[in-house]
């Protein structure tokens, strides 16, 4: 497995990407952590309703889980700036430091809700269908079950790329480190790696002959995205905060 | 480096010393009495108070005895709505026949059914391996009490007792020299339905005329071998039924017509069912409810005062296959004793059916018929619990309170229980309540000496699982890369760890194969992964391990396998192969075998060059020209033909539904060949293009030798493809394709710059999901004994199970040796670039995973010292040799260590112990045979 080693990031040749820090606001710094208890609560509201019958239960949920997200980044994190450079995207937190809250209602909705909004966007058009795919990859049935593989593959895609999406924009280098599993860890990379790994391992229990209803598809995985959501996030935001993940 | 292989060469002679000791702690033979019963002298106080003296034994209804063993019957191939047996049924409605389910304990194989049939006993599951392993002698019951045994001895009017016996000839091998005459038949050849029973039919009409024998015995093999082949809703299984049931008329009309047959009890009986596949071994509802039959115009005496039985009927449970009665099957022997006359086998675990009592008219005779039963019964638990006191009827006569038993367990209970039946015997109770008391002792003492606790040698359990985690630390310890800790090695850690929990999961040892699925596919996108960060591949949509994991993922859907799911629809039965559409399974099929043809041509054009140019040219490789290549062509395409013939005859006999898309033209004529000759035919002449590759590979090795050139193992590849075509001969028509995605898998592998120990890790991960790919696992039931007779005429124990081993290891063992060559560096492409740079600059062939070690070291800028190449290369075998080692010690010791901690569970028997079959055979025969063995073969050649 990858392993989180001790070694900070090391500065490369080309221009380091540096972990995400959260806002330096109070609402920031609260909601940061009451988020994935809102998060974990909406999805444990809706367990039974899940275990009963996925495919509504899991539409349903997708819209609050959305709007979360969105409140989520919004509130907390610093959205991208477009094509811009990582060390642009520095200067431009310090400067955020300096002169604390500018307070214009429009200025935050044009830096915040619509990047917010596109990253929503993004995820439902493009990592959907691909971690969809990489769901039927890993064993995900093909023949049944289309749209319950493909509101599991929602479900991750909202809770590990949307804010990444949010953070990080479309450019391609930086999503081939993200991939490659390059990025420092930060709250939002952790989360990412934390949804992905949790659905993995969220496959582990179905064979088992216990025979309970929650064992059937995709209840596992979604339950194991979310669990690894939150621990990730957690665990990225604090303990990994800024270190890389190291293979060899 | 001594010192490490010697360790490493200890803890795989470890491996077959650790397997044997928990073997003959686990399977222990079970003590047996020696010797025959003989009808002892009880008496008793009869409830009157007159004493009897001693007591004759009750005299015998029956003096003949035709006993039709029909393999695999299950109870609904009789008694069903849908069942083809009439005539049977007819006799259960007209009370000349009394049904029953007789349940059959696991492993249902024929071996130790019959042992279970003859002695009564329950045989222990030691019998799986000696049931495979025929030929052994040790398993005999020439020596033991059986129900052969006593009508061998007993006296009918002035002759000895006489057996003669028709059919599979296990019962030739359990019973040496019993039988006046005999004609076996094997039963491995499992394409054949009609033959094997022909052999047994045609003996019957004499043997009903002959009035010498006393006991007929009979053993029909074609509807297994139906089962086997096509699962119990093959078109030919009713019609199977109806031949059986015409041989029941036919008997059973002799024995109404016929003076001398008149006392004849007839018993058709199964030894085992079958599960909706057709196959048997395990312990599901199928597989243990064989149907048991017992006939004869006499049996109205019983039958006359009870309600009419209805036949045909549906099981007394949805889905299951219990009809009537269900007894166990060693009933049968102390029945048969009780209705021949002689005393029950001293091994005896089964309980007279009572049924039968009523041919005896006295009560008495009835008790003491139930009283001899109970007290061999008591015999044998006895000598279990040594410590309990079982009470004599001399001696019980003193006591006179009742017992109250309900509450002890055990040994205690069951002495409770004898004693209070014999005070019942010498009491003043009806005959009614000494039986029930009689009976409840048996019924008791079965349970309890047939479940699993009893016979266990734990400290041999605990010394075999031991010496397996000795071998764990031994390997661990050879193991060269511990520092710095590699994502591989965590990542085969992480498999290991995962692996040795789940063996402790009853559902995870029968769903084993998703655990190697899953892993798998974690694999070969953390390769991805891996890769990408490297930044070398820029393709991160075609990227090779993501082909391999998309190739992996059709894989693991072409055979449905496991339990939970069994029967859940999978590439193969979803239909696309089957009826008209086999057409698309043999194109699949014409490629694999084309792609292999055209590998061996090259490499025959190769080795025709190497020769034709011996004295002409210097150079060490020459590249084939236009005649060589045809020449090549020449050699392949027969040899490749041939054997495709020969899978289509075979796929004719085996499974005919899928060549239905082929033309009948072909079929017939296909369908006249002679499978023996045809597959001796593929085996030689595979064996002797391999022969001639190997001497022109010589002759290159030692012109490079000349040269100093080190070889680029060429020969490993071509004895990877020559392999390949040997294990597609040995596979199922609907496996063959799946070595064509292997090979495609096996070629996005040899783009992937793999380090020793990933390679390692990818050829134990493939291993282990193409043996469940292929459609296996671990239950005794899904062994496929088909290919086990390719080019073997008779029995040959070393041939056939070597053809079987390879037939259901095939997959495994295709990637034990392509392993190797990926670890060699000898994929398609890196040979081809090795060849040139060889050829151009004739500088030593840099392999892929030597670069990536390399620039791997020279990243991590650590002071270790550079280890000369030649070194380094002798060292990777090692290595690898090492890591599947510690994976072979981890599988033994948690199986080992599962099956020692549960040894009390309740799938003991039929989850634990087939495991344990399995992990010996992976152990001995893959690790060591193929992995050590086989790879190290072509490991050695690939250094030619």
């Amino acid at each position: 497995m990858a392993s989180a080693t001790g070694i900070p990031a090391v500065p490369a040749q080309k221009a380091p990407a540096t972990p995400i820090e959260p806002l330096n606001t109070d609402a920031a710094r609260i909601y940061t952590h009451i988020h994935p208890f809102l998060v974990l609560s909406l999805y444990a509201f809706k367990f039974n309703d899940l275990v009963a019958d996925p495919v509504p239960a899991l539409l349903s949920t997708l819209l609050p889980l959305a709007v979360l997200q969105i409140a989520y980044v919004a509130i907390c994190l610093p959205p991208t700036s477009g094509t811009s450079t990582p060390a642009q995207f520095k200067k431009q937190k310090l400067g955020d430091k300096k002169k604390p809250a500018p307070g214009k209602l429009e200025k935050g909705i044009n830096g915040t809700i619509v990047p917010a909004f596109l990253s929503l966007l993004l995820t439902t058009l493009a990592s959907t269908p691909l971690l969809t795919s990489t769901l039927v990859l890993f064993g995900a049935p093909v023949t049944t079950h289309h749209t319950h593989t493909l509101l599991a593959g929602a479900h991750i895609a909202v809770l590990s790329t949307l804010p990444l999406v949010y953070v990080h924009g479309v450019s391609g280098e930086t999503w081939r480190e993200a991939v490659a599993l390059l990025l420092p860890i930060d709250e939002v990379y952790g989360g990412l790696i934390g949804t992905v790994l949790g659905a993995w391992l969220g496959a582990v229990p179905i064979p088992l002959d216990w025979d309970r209803e929650w064992q059937k598809w995709p209840v596992t995985i979604v339950t194991g995205a979310y669990i690894g959501y939150a621990i990730g996030k957690l665990l990225g935001g604090t303990l990994l905060k800024g270190r890389k993940i190291m293979f060899e | 480096m001594a010192p490490r292989k010697a360790l490493l060469a200890l803890a795989n002679l470890l491996i077959p010393v650790a397997i044997l000791v928990f073997a003959t702690g686990f399977f222990p033979y079970k003590p047996f009495m020696p010797g025959l019963a003989e009808y002892e002298d009880v008496t008793w106080m009869s409830q009157q108070g007159e004493s009897r003296g001693d007591l004759q034994s009750p005299e015998a209804p029956f003096d003949k005895l035709v006993f039709m063993v029909v393999d695999a019957l299950r109870s609904d191939f009789v008694y069903g709505e849908e069942s083809g047996m009439s005539f049977v049924q007819s006799l259960i409605r007209d009370g000349t026949a009394l049904p029953f389910t007789a349940h059959a304990t696991s492993p249902t194989i024929t071996m130790p059914r019959v042992k279970a049939i003859t002695t009564g006993s329950i045989p222990s599951f030691l019998d799986v391996i000696l049931n495979f392993a025929e030929s052994d002698t040790t398993s005999t019951l020439a020596t033991q009490d059986t129900w052969l045994a006593q009508i061998k001895a007993k006296r009918f009017g002035d002759k000895q007792g006489k057996l003669v016996m028709y059919g599979d000839d296990t019962w030739l091998k359990l019973f040496p020299d019993f039988f006046e005459r005999a004609d076996g038949t094997s039963s491995f050849f499992v394409s054949d339905f009609t033959e094997v029973d022909n052999n047994v039919t045609r003996h019957v009409p004499n043997e009903l005329l002959n009035d010498d024998w006393n006991a007929m015995i009979m053993h029909y093999l074609g509807l297994d071998h139906i089962g086997h082949k096509a699962g119990p809703k093959s078109p030919n299984m009713v019609p199977k039924q109806k031949e059986m049931d015409d041989i029941v008329r036919t008997i059973y009309t002799a024995i109404e017509n016929e003076d001398h047959l008149s006392n004849t009890l007839f018993v058709l009986c199964g030894d085992h069912g079958m599960n909706e596949g057709g196959n048997h071994g395990g312990s599901s509802p199928g597989e243990t409810s064989p149907a048991l039959v017992f006939m004869s115009p006499k049996l109205t005496k019983i039958t006359q005062n009870q309600a009419d039985v209805q036949s045909p009927m549906q099981p007394k449970t949805e889905g299951e296959f219990d009809y009537y009665r269900t007894v166990e099957q060693s009933d049968i022997a102390p029945t048969v004793a009780g209705l021949l006359g002689f005393p029950v086998p001293r091994n005896n675990l089964g309980i007279f059916l009572s049924e039968f009592l009523g041919f005896w008219d006295t009560d008495s005779d009835r008790t003491q018929l139930l009283y001899r039963n109970a007290r061999q019964v008591k015999r044998i638990v006895q000598a279990t619990y040594t410590s309990q006191i079982f009470e004599d009827l001399e001696t019980s006569s003193r006591h006179t309170e009742t017992l109250e038993c309900n509450h002890l367990n055990g040994g205690e209970k069951l002495a409770c229980l004898w004693n209070r039946a014999v005070r019942q015997v010498v009491g003043n109770d009806t005959d009614i309540t000494k039986r029930e008391h009689l009976s409840k002792f048996m019924y008791e003492a079965q349970d309890a000496m047939s479940s699993a606790a009893s016979n266990y040698d734990v400290s041999r359990l605990f010394l075999g699982t031991g010496l397996a985690i000795l071998i764990c630390m031994l390997s661990f310890f050879t193991i060269s890369s511990l520092r710095p800790v590699s994502s591989a090695g965590l990542y085969y850690s992480l498999t290991l760890a995962l692996y040795a929990v789940l063996m402790f999961a009853s559902s995870y040892v029968e769903e084993e194969h998703n655990f190697w699925y899953w892993i798998t596919s974690g694999w070969f996108f953390y390769l991805y992964l891996g890769s990408l960060r490297e930044g070398k591949n820029n393709s991160w949509l075609l990227h090779p391990a993501l082909m391999a994991l998309v190739i992996h993922r059709i894989v693991r859907r072409w055979n449905q396998t496991g339990q939970k799911f069994a029967g859940a629809d999978d590439i193969v039965s979803s239909g696309i192969f089957h009826g008209n559409n086999s057409m698309l399974l043999w194109v699949l099929v014409g490629a694999t075998y084309l792609d292999v043809t055209n590998r061996i041509s090259r490499h025959i054009a190769r080795s025709v060059v190497t020769l034709d140019k011996a004295v002409a040219t210097p150079r060490v490789d020459a590249e084939p020209e236009q005649q060589h290549r045809m020449m090549g062509s020449l050699i392949a395409t027969p040899l490749c033909v041939a054997a495709v013939v020969f899978k289509l005859a075979f796929t004719a006999k085996d499974a005919p539904e899928l060549t239905y898309g082929i033309s009948e033209g072909i079929m017939e004529r296909v369908e006249m060949l002679n499978l023996v000759d045809l597959a001796r035919m593929v085996f030689g002449g595979i064996a002797l293009v391999f022969a001639w590759i190997l001497f022109s590979e010589y002759q290159r090795s030692t012109r490079r030798a000349k040269l100093h050139i080190h070889g680029n193992g060429d020969l490993a590849t071509a004895f990877l493809d020559m392999f390949t075509l040997f294990l597609l001969t040995q596979t199922k028509a609907q496996n063959v394709p799946l070595y064509l995605l292997f090979r495609i898998q096996f070629f996005f592998l040899t783009l992937l710059p793999l380090t020793q120990s990933q390679t390692a890790l990818t050829t134990l991960l493939l291993s282990q999901t193409s043996f469940f790919a292929l459609g296996l696992n671990n239950s005794i039931s899904s062994i496929d004994l088909s290919n086990a007779y390719n080019g073997v005429s008779g029995y040959n124990i070393l041939a056939v199970g070597l053809l079987v081993f390879v037939s259901n290891w095939a997959g495994p063992v295709y990637w034990s040796v392509a392993g190797v060559c990926l670890l060699g560096g000898y994929g398609e492409n890196s040979a081809r670039e090795t060849r040139s740079d060889s050829i151009t600059t004739g500088a030593k062939p840099k392999r892929s995973w030597v670069e990536a070690e390399h620039a791997h070291l020279h990243d991590l800028a650590k002071p270790k010292a550079q280890i000369a190449d030649g070194k380094q290369e002798k060292d990777v075998w090692t290595s690898h040799v090492a890591l599947l080692t510690l994976f072979t010690g981890v599988m033994l010791a948690s199986v080992m260590a599962a099956c020692t901690a549960l040894r009390t569970h309740l799938f003991i028997w039929t989850v634990f112990s087939p495991k344990y079959l399995f992990a010996m055979a992976w152990g001995m025969a893959w690790h060591l045979g193929v992995s050590l063995g086989l790879g190290g073969l072509v490991w050695r050649m690939g250094k030619w």
